[in-house]
């Protein structure tokens, strides 16, 4: 079955004076389960096909299906709902929310969904004992380090269970040796939790713990690597 | 224009929004100020001058203990000789010679106690606005005629009209019983109750004679052209009072003490409400000179690390607030000079406060009045205040480390 | 109602996020109220004591007259009422029926216009504003009482005193002359000397006779339990009495006082909004600020799924906790100054001035809390509709842009 589907996405920009194609007839499908790199330079439309995934943003033409549902045409509202529901975020940087602690943060997404309290501490704190924070459980972000943030911030997209968890450049910031254990929780959490994953990276290092790379070039797919095989 | 007035200026417009917001404060707040000032003047202006006019006069001459006591052999002596000395040497014809006394006046159906005026009829007309006010009839014209004009209200309650005779009952100077019967020759309105229903007058001849006043009256009045002109009257009033004499020349204030005594209150309780507004202002510079300082700590820090004296920077925080002040003093001055001239031409009704008007003198309808005073006082202390507010934020400045200032991302 | 929980609770912890601004912020608000309540305090404390003081020295709350009295307030148009019927209802604290007639006072030395009331000061223990045993002599012991009661500054005026006599004359129903002479029994004090010179009191049995009219009076007051709610009162009396008599509400006999009482309510009204709009920029400034410094946080919460609406009620919950906080401080702090006030503020220097106004010259400030509540409402409604445009903001953002923001 098929997490993610994409058929002819476009999406244009304009910058200045000139129009940028950031996602230039794009097609894609993503295996339910799958740990996806997508790897492009700085403008490669990685950002742009995230965005569109996560509906975040909608494409200028194209379709795009999570788990089988089409959301390319969804309301704002019916968009809100999906990336609550069935889709983890990670960013790049600024991922919590500074007056909440560490499982506040964590619980928030449940809170929102409507999660009863039970649940959501039980929820949390086996999630912060799986990604090895449960002594900072009510730390502050501003008290925590950068590599303890985006822990959190992993903890946070996956507590829910959901479909789909899509990373924008989530070891941007952090020194390497942080960022791969940041890739091993990822790595290890898909196998565990059987959720797809799609991170968007440029760190060559990074692309190495994928199952699959997909290479992108001026909004065009310009190369698609089954890692497993190789 | 200057470097560092330049970089104040541009400065405020970074975050535009912010800068109009506390600016509009201020703005709000001067309109405000310079609309309450305008008419509060206005109020106390046309309060002073009615009131004024109605009986009292700028200055009067009495017999010591006359004002408190009234009583009716308290008199100035051959008070009409007194009265033409003090226009020749004023050269002024608003002087004129009053007696005053309680009576009870009857008609032929009703009676009613009422304070009865002697008063000289051609001169009258020059301190009061009294005789300007008959609107039936005609004012006093024979020094001696048994005539009387009445306040209309009186003239309802003692169902008499113009033509008829009216006797008045009371008593001499010497405690002698006297009376006289006089026609009803003309009735005033001056829409203030108390007058329209209390008042009468009768020619000042007529009333010595019923009064067996022996020449004598109660009161001179004197009328000068302002207010301000008011002290100097007073000294040459007393120069040419007979030698020895003890008779007294009270100013205004000194006969109508009420009068500058609610205008204090009010004034008191105006300038409360004012402070707690420019108050309010202030936390608004307050804090938004509190934050603008904080935003730029990283910037301050770097600039102090390059060699910039905080007391230079503080300076700066000081210009930008001076130049929002302006902007507030300007706009504020400028809106509410516009927002109050609608009403100096226009006046302002408030409904329902007709019967308090009346009970100062003052019509229905207020005009403010804006002079340089009303315009810029407000918007002065305001500017006062919003620079005092800064002043913290701007002391904050000289306590920062420039590296601790730095790191703070 | 969970999720009001988290937005609660998000509202409360970056409301001290900044605890400067906030601290600020709360001040202004707080100063603010309390200049609404401490001012609205004072105005009604002076407005309600001139009203009490004027409903005793003149009308009572409600008052039954001749019809022709009011256009002609002449002996000659009496009440037909006899001053024997009794009225009796819960709603009537106290009654009293008056013969009141314009009068001229005369000593040996001078004479004056008053008003001269009739009165059994039985019946008028409870209504008059004379409080019979603080009377320098005494006062009227019964509607027969030969003796006159009169004002200290009146009798100073007179050069009379207590023991000398007096000469009262007034006007019979036929317009003849009636007079008659009085001792002085009694000196009364009022808050203002203009009362003093007004009013005398004489026995209403001793009057009539004087001014030959049986029994007969010319007005009828009735005291109920709050002078603001006499329409009760009203109502009872109107039963009571036929087409004969006109009946009237305090304020319809003094229209002065009655328009005091809906000036004072229209200036506070207009006091506590102008105090409001100064707060609202200060208000919508900070709510401004804290958004702008939060647009990536408000990014986050949208790209998870938090729909705008959300966003809206979290800052519109944070701007009311700002205002329920300032609220609290300012009523307390004008509850306090009003306490610490309560033996009321010496106003004997603009003393003369106030008595234009008919107020005396202590002012005790009155906490209202109808006033309280005036105030907190409309700070709550109209700073909820101030904060409505930051908010909004706030919610519009694009959850990818605002991400992107870098700050």
């Amino acid at each position: 079955m098929s997490a993610v589907r994409c058929v002819d996405l476009c999406k244009t920009y304009r910058q200045g004076d000139q129009d940028i194609k950031a996602l230039d007839h794009v097609n894609l499908e993503i295996t339910s389960g799958d740990f996806v790199c997508l790897s492009a330079p700085s403008g490669g439309g990685k950002t742009t096909l995230l965005n569109a995934i996560g509906g975040l943003d909608t494409p200028d033409s194209g379709e795009v299906y999570v788990a089988g549902q089409r959301i390319d045409n969804l309301s704002k509202s019916d968009l809100a709902d999906l990336r609550l529901r069935k889709i983890g975020f990670v960013f790049q940087a600024y991922n919590l929310i500074p007056v909440l602690t560490a499982r506040e943060n964590i619980e928030f997404v449940m809170q929102v969904q409507g999660v009863p309290a039970s649940e959501r501490r039980e929820k949390s704190l086996a999630i912060l004992h799986e990604v090895g924070l449960e002594t900072l459980e009510d730390r502050r972000p501003a008290k925590m380090s950068g590599g303890q943030q985006q822990r959190v911030a992993v903890a946070r997209a996956i507590v829910s269970r959901p479909e789909l968890v899509l990373a924008d450049e989530p070891t941007a910031n952090l020194d390497s040796k942080t960022a791969g254990e940041l890739m091993e929780l990822f790595t290890a959490l898909n196998e565990r939790h059987n959720s797809t994953f799609i991170i968007a990276t440029h760190d060559q290092h990074i692309m190495t713990y994928a199952k699959r790379l997909i290479r992108m070039l001026d909004g065009r797919i310009v190369e698609d690597i089954d890692q497993r095989a190789a | 224009m200057h470097i560092v007035l330049r970089l104040a200026w541009r400065n405020l417009w970074r975050q535009p929004r912010r800068t109009w917001l506390t600016t509009g404060a201020m703005v709000f707040c001067n309109i405000l100020l310079v609309f309450m000032m305008s008419m509060q003047f206005g109020m106390y202006g046309m309060m002073i001058d009615n009131t004024l006019q109605i009986f009292t006069g700028h200055l009067q001459v009495q017999a010591p203990g006359y004002k408190d006591e009234q009583k009716m052999r308290q008199v100035v002596p051959n008070i009409l000789p007194l009265a033409n000395t003090i226009r020749a040497e004023l050269q002024s014809k608003a002087v004129a010679a009053r007696g005053r006394t309680f009576v009870l006046a009857s008609s032929e159906e009703r009676s009613y106690g009422v304070m009865v005026y002697g008063v000289e009829p051609e001169f009258e007309q020059n301190v009061s606005n009294i005789p300007g006010l008959v609107r039936d009839g005609r004012y006093l014209r024979d020094h001696d005629a048994a005539e009387i004009v009445i306040g209309s209200i009186l003239a309802r309650n003692l169902r008499v009209d113009i033509g008829d005779e009216m006797t008045l009952l009371g008593g001499g100077a010497d405690g002698s019983f006297a009376a006289a019967v006089v026609d009803v020759v003309g009735i005033f309105t001056s829409g203030v109750t108390a007058i329209d229903r209390n008042i009468a007058e009768i020619p000042l001849g007529l009333f010595q004679e019923t009064f067996s006043m022996r020449g004598a009256g109660h009161q001179i009045v004197v009328v000068g052209e302002d207010l301000d002109e008011v002290p100097l009257l007073q000294m040459r009033v007393q120069s040419v009072l007979p030698a020895g004499s003890e008779l007294q020349v009270l100013d205004w204030d000194t006969l109508q003490p009420g009068l500058r005594q609610v205008i204090q209150a009010d004034m008191s309780s105006s300038f409360f409400m004012y402070f707690v507004l420019v108050v309010l202002v202030s936390f608004s510079v307050l804090n938004t000179q509190l934050m603008s300082v904080l935003e730029r700590t990283r910037e301050f820090g770097i600039v102090m690390a390059l060699g910039l004296k905080p007391g230079k920077l503080g300076g700066l925080i000081m210009l930008e607030t001076a130049l929002m002040g302006m902007m507030g003093v300007v706009l504020g001055a400028f809106a509410g000079a516009l927002f109050t001239s609608w009403f100096t031409t226009n006046g302002l009704a408030i409904p329902g406060m007709e019967e308090m008007a009346a009970q100062f003198n003052l019509p229905a309808k207020m005009y403010p009045r804006v002079n340089l005073l009303t315009l810029l006082a407000g918007p002065g202390i305001v500017f006062v205040f919003t620079m005092l507010a800064a002043i913290y934020p701007a002391l904050r400045l000289r306590w920062q480390n420039p590296v601790e200032a730095m790191r703070v991302a | 109602m969970r999720l009001f929980g988290v937005l609660f609770r998000l509202a409360w912890r970056n409301l001290w996020r900044n605890h400067r601004r906030t601290t600020i912020m709360l001040c202004a608000i707080a100063v603010g109220v309390w200049a609404m309540i401490f001012m609205t305090a004072l105005t009604r404390g002076m407005v309600d004591q001139m009203i009490i003081e004027g409903i005793r020295t003149l009308p009572g709350h409600v008052q039954i007259h001749n019809p022709k009295f009011l256009d002609d307030p002449s002996i000659s148009n009496p009440v037909s009422i006899s001053a024997q019927q009794s009225f009796d209802d819960p709603e009537i604290v106290a009654w009293s029926s008056r013969v009141k007639v314009p009068a001229v006072i005369s000593s040996e030395r001078e004479s004056r216009g008053i008003t001269l009331l009739g009165i059994d000061p039985v019946a008028e223990r409870h209504i008059s504003f004379i409080k019979y045993d603080e009377v320098d002599g005494r006062f009227l012991v019964d509607s027969d009482d030969k003796g006159i009661v009169i004002g200290a500054k009146l009798a100073n005026i007179l050069e009379t005193e207590i023991g000398k006599r007096v000469v009262i004359m007034s006007q019979d129903p036929d317009n003849d002359i009636a007079d008659r002479g009085f001792r002085v029994v009694g000196l009364y004090t009022a808050s203002t000397g203009a009362v003093e010179e007004a009013y005398a009191f004489v026995g209403r049995a001793t009057v009539q006779k004087m001014l030959r009219i049986g029994n007969q009076t010319t007005e009828v007051v009735f005291v109920g339990d709050d002078y603001r709610d006499v329409e009760a009162l009203y109502e009872v009396i109107l039963d009571a009495v036929d087409d004969s008599v006109s009946v009237q509400r305090w304020y319809e006999t003094n229209t002065y006082l009655g328009s005091m009482l809906n000036v004072m309510d229209g200036f506070v009204v207009v006091w506590i909004i102008v105090i409001f709009l100064a707060l609202s920029f200060g208000l919508v400034n900070t709510l401004m600020m804290a958004v702008f410094e939060r647009v990536r946080e408000i990014g986050l919460m949208l790209a998870l799924g938090m729909k705008p609406g959300s966003i809206l009620g979290q800052i519109l919950i944070e701007s009311m906790l700002l205002l329920l906080i300032g609220l609290v401080a300012g009523n307390m702090l004008a509850w306090a100054t009003v306490m610490s006030l309560q033996g009321g503020i010496d106003v004997s220097v603009v003393a003369e001035g106030l008595e234009m106004f008919g107020a005396a010259s202590v002012l005790y400030p009155k906490l209202n809390v109808d006033d309280m509540i005036l105030a907190s409402k409309v700070v709550l409604v109209l700073g909820f509709l101030a904060s409505l445009s930051p908010a909004w903001r706030a919610s519009r953002y694009k959850p990818v842009e605002a991400l992107a923001k870098v700050g």
